[in-house]
């Protein structure tokens, strides 16, 4: 269990409406408007990319837009923030390797 | 070009103060942020903060940064998000990034409140997914209601280390172990304590050897430090977690200042490379203003003061107050700071040892070590005297800035220093005052260090803030404050009020002969 469904001090979290969208061709459900991060994380999924040159697994590290570690390719724009990004229905988001040229 | 009287960069609590203080005189200000939300720091701590009443004390940080907004609102402060201040240019031009777009802005006077990045460490699989910055996990589970993990390992156990640790706890995480390099804990002793009686392990003279795993962290190992600080052979341990969270220190975000131009200097007392400032927070650029943890770090209270004061002198260098009406108000506004900059936690006291509060009881080693007073120890202080029925039990420690345990009382059995600026002095509770039990002073204490006891009835009220609530008749067991097991317990009572702002109230009944010992009440598996 990711998700936090009452808290003690902040109650029931507001959260917008389900949404579908897809990991890598996997379809997964988050909250509309929530970090795209967080309704990845909460799907279990923790790498969003692999590095250029060791090709190292990165996921989120700082969440809020400092570190770069968290980008991914999002409708196929390449070098996107996922801890900044808020979700939509029917994203599509990819692992990225490297700078996000083809595999 | 776009201009107002003042701008101010970073809408934390510095940011908002000051522009609430400019505004309220007339001036035209704004707030421009990089952040989506407004408040800073303040939205992601949800405990109840220290200080005294005019600091706001008692309150929780989100609640706080409710109110400084409504104070922006109303002054006409303009608040801008998602605008990140890029850069500062002569004439007190800025630019500023608005969605793929640069904006440049002026005004007569800017003040800096960009407040601080969190620092980092580098050890084996660091870079593995989940290893993660304290901010990043409260801005997981305090904003977005996402558990950063199960299983975590806390690296730091300064404050933030200690207030992360405690809400994971209260977002339903397992908090495997404190580690700290430090032979000492860093932050409050009652910030450590309320997460000792969980059962929570400090580590202090350790460090994290490796973080284990392919894709993601699978484990951790830590290990002693020796005086030399190297890792002692065969100390090493194995720790079953799957996140990392760092919370190693605060650094200023002071690349604006140093961009503008600002005489700048690298001071260990504020943790870093600071802009040098006057008693203003005017910088060596007349008209340049900085406030916050960005001239270095403290506390959201101390942010908030230097914030008003910053304000008040753009005011005044704008001609919307006379010198001698902004040195008026700037005097109590330091006498308020120099308040809270008392006492062992002090910035100016850091690196020092102390070995006794300045009362002269001697402080619990045990406390900076393991994070818990053992039952010797505990009579040394004036909140805790052992007196006939129901009363409190005092357990602060330590001088620290904070007394709302003193404003709860409506007996004022509880006294916080001779006078009212005296907020770092220990809590003294006075018997003689007929306490009525009444628990307030329970839920307003910041630190959760105050316990009412019934030693005859074996009664004991303690703070709660977990879910699920117990529930009155529940059996279980009762805690120590090492988090150990030591008896049964049966719930007795438990109060929920407004009064005590999600503090719950629970009284647990023990054999009589642990009243003194039991501190916090685990439910039956
Ligand atoms: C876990 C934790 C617990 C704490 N507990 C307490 C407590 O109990 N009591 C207490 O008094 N204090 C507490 N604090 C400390 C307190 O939160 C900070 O001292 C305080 O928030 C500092 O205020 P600030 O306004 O200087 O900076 P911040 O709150 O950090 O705000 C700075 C703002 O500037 C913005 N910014 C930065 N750079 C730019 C840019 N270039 N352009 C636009 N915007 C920018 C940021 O987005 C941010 O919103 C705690 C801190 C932490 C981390
Ligand atoms: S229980 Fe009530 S009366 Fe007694 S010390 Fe606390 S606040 Fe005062
Ligand atoms: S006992 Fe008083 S001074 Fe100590 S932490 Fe609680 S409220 Fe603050
Ligand atoms: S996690 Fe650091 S930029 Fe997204």
């Amino acid at each position: 269990m990711t998700r936090i469904n009452e808290h003690p001090i902040l109650g029931v979290y507001q959260k917008g409406e389900p949404v579908e969208f897809t990991f890598d061709g996997q379809p997964l459900r988050g909250r509309a408007g929530e970090p795209l991060a967080l309704a990845l994380k909460a799907a279990g999924v923790l790498i969003h990319r692999y590095t250029a040159k060791l090709r190292q697994p990165r996921g989120i590290f700082c969440a809020i837009g400092r570190c770069t570690d968290c980008v991914m390719i999002v409708d196929g724009r390449p070098n996107v923030r996922t801890c900044l990004t808020p979700l939509a229905a029917g994203m599509d988001v990819r692992t990225q390797y490297g700078r996000g040229e083809k595999q | 070009m776009k201009r107002y009287d003042v701008l101010v960069v970073g809408a934390g609590p510095a940011g908002l103060s000051a522009a609430v203080e400019a505004a309220r005189l007339g001036l035209r200000v704004a707030v421009y942020d990089e952040n989506a939300r407004p408040g800073g720091q303040l939205f992601k701590q949800i405990h109840k903060f220290f200080g005294s009443r005019e600091h706001k004390a008692k309150i929780r940080g989100n609640k706080i940064g409710e109110e400084l907004l409504q104070e922006a609102a109303a002054a006409g402060v303009e608040v801008m998000l998602n605008a990140a201040v890029i850069g500062v240019f002569a004439e007190k031009e800025v630019a500023v990034r608005v969605n793929e777009q640069i904006l440049c802005r002026q005004a007569d006077a800017l003040i800096i409140a960009t407040g601080a990045s969190e620092n980092m460490v580098n050890f084996p699989g660091w870079t593995l997914p989940g290893v993660l910055g304290a901010g990043a996990a409260q801005t997981m589970m305090n904003l977005h209601g996402v558990k950063p993990g199960e299983r975590i390992l806390l690296l730091g156990s300064g404050n933030v280390g200690l207030v992360v640790s405690y809400q994971l706890l209260q977002a339903g995480c397992a908090v495997v172990a404190v580690v700290d390099a430090l032979p000492r804990i860093g932050g409050y002793g009652v910030h450590a304590a309320k997460i000792a009686r969980c059962g929570v392990p400090f580590y202090t003279s350790h460090t994290i050897v490796r973080a284990e795993g392919v894709n993601q962290v699978t484990g951790a190992v830590i290990g002693e430090l020796d005086k030399d600080r190297k890792i002692i052979p065969g100390s090493e341990k194995h720790l079953a977690v799957d996140t990392i969270c760092l919370a190693v220190g605060l650094s200023p975000l002071s690349l604006l200042c140093a961009l503008a131009g600002c005489a700048m200097e690298d001071n260990p007392a504020k943790s870093g490379y600071v802009p040098l400032v006057n008693r203003y927070g005017e910088t060596s650029v007349a008209g340049i203003f900085a406030a916050g943890d960005v001239s270095g770090i403290e506390e959201a209270s101390a942010a908030m003061i230097e914030g008003r004061i910053a304000g008040l002198a753009a005011a005044q260098r704008l001609g919307f107050l006379t010198q001698e009406d902004l040195d008026a108000r700037v005097a109590v506004q330091e006498r308020a700071l120099a308040s809270l900059r008392q006492g062992m936690f002090a910035p100016g006291s850091r690196g020092q040892t102390f070995t006794a509060t300045t009362e002269g009881c001697p402080l619990s080693q045990n406390l900076l070590r393991q994070g818990y007073l053992t039952d010797t120890e505990l009579s040394a202080y004036p909140g805790v005297v052992w007196a006939e029925g129901l009363h409190p039990i005092i357990e602060c420690t330590q001088n620290i800035p904070c007394n709302p345990c003193r404003d709860a009382c409506p007996k004022q059995c509880i006294t916080v220093g001779a006078t009212a600026g005296q907020i770092t002095a220990l809590p003294i509770f006075d018997a003689q005052k007929g306490c009525t039990g009444c628990g307030l002073c329970v839920a307003a204490c910041s630190g959760q260090a105050i316990f009412l006891v019934d030693e005859e009835a074996g009664e004991i009220t303690l703070p709660y803030e977990f879910l699920p609530l117990p529930q009155k008749g529940e059996q279980g067991l009762a805690l120590g404050r090492s988090g150990q097991e030591i008896c049964a317990a049966e719930v007795v009572d438990v109060k929920t009020a407004k009064v005590f702002d999600q503090t719950n109230l629970l009284t647990i009944r023990v054999p009589v002969q642990y009243a003194r010992q039991a501190r916090f009440f685990r439910r039956a598996p």
